[in-house]
């Protein structure tokens, strides 16, 4: 019943990524301009446009290219980027890795930290501590991150000289050195997505702490902190989890404001590089890795909260 | 040919120099340019001999700088994405332009005053009318990868600008070249369609790079610096080529990479994780300017704000209406206000002082008269207008406005429709009746008025069509007497002035932020960070 649940989830999942395959080929269709144009820019004459057109193979119908596209990606085949020639695999595995760099350090950093001060103050609700996590992650969350970005810059970089002030990696840092080139988008990332993941664990579970049998863990006298560890927190994981999925998928590929700033390599960049030059495969190339963290991620907190909640664990 | 400026007038002091002229002497002394360097500045600017001394003085510290070897350079480009290239005909933007100076070289290389000065051609001869120009190739040169620097590959890489299947950027630049043919193993001819005395300042083109016979680039080239390694979009690493056929580059190493916002980019600039940064916007001017090690390095160059009036088209094909928008433009403000300084007063034709000997001074600048573009608007019968307006150039959009602002004054409706720069050049430029437009700043007067103004050009934005410019603009390549020369651009400059579709406001400077301990900036106006003529010329003090 659950395998059934599971692999009927995994389908919903594939059938997203076709859909989103199809928007994502239509959508760049449309955008003004071809990818001839764009790359020859201010000095194009009819005569080169034709030349490098033809070059790119833009001169098929859009539907027979959707389906090429869609051949090629199944069997590994990201195509070539249409600006530089390299093969989009190549462009985009690098990326990748230094996004899902950027990403796990920042989940290593957060989400236990979000989850300890959102236990935190749903065991101490109500003190002054727990007021000062409400404010500061309603402020957080209320602020754009291109804002804490740029604030943190100012004063970090700018007046302090404590930090750099974009996140340049020459190659070949490790440990400490890493660690300081990428402070700022850390920091940045850190603060942004702690906020929302604090205030959901303490909704949550201040959520739980109300219902019946809470009560009467209560009245037969366990301690608040083993009913909160031990009751409390398994109930309210299944909303924790999404809210941390999403922030996951965030870092992955919503990112592309903190890249910019710090003109971090990652792979939200080169989707807005490839917008800029037109280079139509590689932009549908980030957008479906895009989409596909998205769907596994969901998948994983929505296998999470069947896993931790009976009722769908074991349905009648 | 290009021996001045302009007219020395009378004795002059340093503070009678208008600003532009003094920050450029002063800019030359701090980069410890050198006094023969600094004394010609000197002379077009009018300077006499007592206020150079005394500035000499003043600055002996900078001026006893010599170049020495060591350090390295981190730079950001405003642009820069997955389409940078190694391939040198297709280079488009700074970024590419500052690689391919770092590891290739050219047959001719620009000098600040945009003299061609010899590099791997170590003579250049043109024959009698200068339809065939006879290049001596320097020998002892070799490839990074070892192999040595032949005419083949002078041919091979020349070549690959011409023909029908070319996708080069700067084809229809060098489509005046027929021909280039192997004489020897180190000499090679162009054969061109028609006269061009100015091929040689042609030839210093940043696409105009020796690669290879057979390769498309690929960072093996013959210049001061060899690529270690180079990830489009994101850097490339430069190490100083200890094999070099001349002097060399005094930096160990550059890494070059791009930072596209433009406040990240100062930031980082001032708080030292890059040493130059190209394109300061003119809102940051102030901030680098007050910064403790960076400096602002202002460089006059015709980079127009241009706006094109369409003429086979309402409301441009009505002279009148173009009179009107050259009077409501109010020049001086612009360049004070909108440019902060940074610029000079344009007089709607593409050539400015920059240019050298060419730029005909003679030609009356037009003022700012709401009075006399009301008197036009209305001899046109037209009251209102749309005008495409794009940030393709630094304080365009601004201009624009005001524009807008002095025509409400006269009660001329002019509507300012903003749209993206992505897609621009396809969409709005020579599509729409009035739109903005710029170009970088090219080499000679000629090749600057031909590629807007020569009828039936591919690049004609206005689509006006005049025979006489025609007809001069190819008289005017072949013209070798300096007076006669003169008068022919003096011509172009005036039909441009009184007959095209074009509103040329303001030129902007070029502006990029440097580390102050950088010495030794090259000044080359054609683009950012003197051209991107730096890599092989910079020192650390």
């Amino acid at each position: 019943m659950m395998t059934q649940m599971v692999l009927r989830r995994i389908g919903i999942g594939f059938a997203t990524l076709i859909v989103v395959s199809i928007i994502v080929f239509i959508g760049t269709s449309v955008l003004p301009g071809d990818v001839a144009q764009i790359i020859l820019g201010q000095s194009a004459t009819p005569a080169t446009l034709a030349q490098l057109r033809s070059e790119l193979g833009l001169d098929q119908p859009g539907y027979i290219r959707y389906f090429i596209w869609l051949g090629d990606m199944a069997s590994g085949d990201l195509g070539t980027s249409k600006a530089g020639g390299a093969s989009i695999v190549s462009l985009t595995s690098g990326r990748l890795g230094n996004t899902m760099m950027m990403a796990g350090i920042v989940s290593l950093i957060s989400i236990p930290l979000s989850v300890a001060l959102g236990l935190w103050a749903a065991m101490h609700p109500g003190t002054w501590l727990d007021r000062v996590i409400t404010f500061g992650t309603l402020s957080t969350i209320s602020v754009p991150e291109f804002f804490i970005a740029t604030i943190l810059v100012l004063v970090l970089a700018v007046e302090l000289h404590w930090l750099p002030a974009i996140a340049y990696m020459s190659g070949d840092e490790t440990g400490w050195q890493l660690m300081k080139a990428l402070a700022m988008p850390l920091l940045t990332l850190v603060i942004v997505v702690s906020a929302q993941m604090i205030r959901m664990t303490r909704a949550g579970i201040l959520n739980v702490m109300s219902s019946p049998y809470i009560e009467m863990a209560i009245l037969k006298g366990v301690p608040r902190r083993r009913i909160i560890l031990r009751h409390a927190l398994l109930n309210a994981i299944g909303p924790i989890v999404n809210v941390i999925a999403l922030n996951l998928a965030y870092l992955v590929s919503g990112v592309v404001i903190v890249e910019t700033i710090f003109a971090y390599p990652g792979l939200a960049k080169l989707m807005i590089d490839g917008v800029q030059t037109r280079d139509l495969p590689l932009v549908q190339a980030c957008a479906m890795i895009f989409c596909a963290t998205y769907v596994v991620l969901i998948l994983i907190a929505d296998v999470a909260s069947i896993l931790s909640n009976p009722r769908l664990r074991h349905p009648k | 040919m290009k021996d001045k400026f302009r007219p020395q007038s009378g004795d002059i002091t340093l503070s009678d120099l208008d600003p532009s002229d003094r920050s450029l002497v002063e800019n030359a002394v701090k980069k410890g340019f050198s006094r023969r360097e600094i004394l010609k500045i000197m002379m077009a600017t009018g300077v006499t001999a007592a206020t150079a001394n005394s500035l000499f003085t003043k600055s002996g510290e900078a001026m006893a700088s010599t170049p020495k070897k060591g350090g390295s350079i981190r730079m950001a480009s405003n642009l820069h994405g997955p389409d940078d290239q190694l391939d040198p005909r297709l280079f488009t933007s700074t970024i590419d332009y500052t690689r391919g100076r770092a590891t290739y070289n050219s047959l001719i290389r620009h000098s600040n005053e945009l003299v061609p000065q010899a590099e791997l051609a170590e003579t250049f001869e043109p024959n009698s009318d200068a339809s065939e120009w006879t290049f001596k190739i320097r020998k002892g040169v070799s490839f990074h990868d070892g192999s040595p620097m032949t005419a083949d590959d002078v041919v091979y890489s020349m070549s690959r600008h011409l023909g029908e299947d070319s996708t080069s950027v700067i084809k229809s630049v060098m489509s005046s070249v027929k021909e280039w043919k192997k004489v020897g193993q180190h000499e090679v001819k162009a054969i061109l369609h028609s006269s061009n005395a100015d091929l040689p300042t042609l030839l210093g083109l940043f696409q105009n790079k020796i690669i290879k016979n057979g390769s498309t680039g690929e960072g093996n080239g013959t210049g001061p610096f060899k690529m270690d390694s180079f990830e489009p979009g994101v850097k490339s690493v430069h190490t100083r080529n200890e094999d070099y056929w001349a002097e060399g580059a005094n930096l160990d190493t550059i890494e070059i990479t791009g930072i596209t916002d433009p406040v990240a980019r100062v930031n980082a600039l001032i708080s030292g994780d890059i040493q130059m940064a190209t394109v300061i916007d003119p809102k940051a001017f102030r901030q680098v300017e007050e910064a403790e090690g960076v400096t602002l390095l202002s460089t006059p160059a015709a980079l127009q704000m241009g706006i094109c009036c369409l003429k086979n088209t309402a409301p441009g094909e009505n002279a009148d209406f173009v009179k009107g928008m050259q009077y409501i433009q109010d020049r001086e403000r612009i360049v004070k206000k909108i440019l902060k300084g940074k610029g000079s007063v344009g007089n709607d034709t593409p050539v400015m002082s920059a240019h050298g000997p060419d730029f005909c001074s003679e030609l009356a600048q037009r003022e700012f008269d709401p009075d006399k573009a009301k008197f036009h608007f209305k001899k046109a019968g037209i009251s209102g207008a749309e005008i495409f307006s794009a940030p393709v150039v630094s304080g365009v959009q601004d201009a624009v406005l005001l524009a807008q602002a002095n025509c409400a004054k006269i009660g001329f409706d002019l509507q300012v429709k903003k749209v993206p720069t992505d897609g621009y050049w396809g969409a709005v430029w020579m599509n729409e009746p009035v739109n903005v437009v710029t170009w970088n700043m090219r080499p000679t007067a000629n090749s600057q008025m031909a590629i807007q103004f020569a009828p039936g050009a591919a690049w004609n934005d206005t689509y006006w069509n005049n025979d006489r410019m025609g007809e001069l603009l190819r008289l005017s390549l072949s013209e070798i007497d300096p007076d006669k020369r003169h008068a022919m651009y003096c011509e172009m400059q005036t039909l441009i002035h009184n007959e095209s579709g074009m509103v040329i406001p303001a030129f902007s400077n070029i502006n990029d932020g440097i580390s102050s301990n950088i010495m030794g900036m090259p000044s080359v106006p054609l683009g950012q960070l003197g051209a991107c003529e730096w890599p092989e010329l910079v020192w650390l003090a």
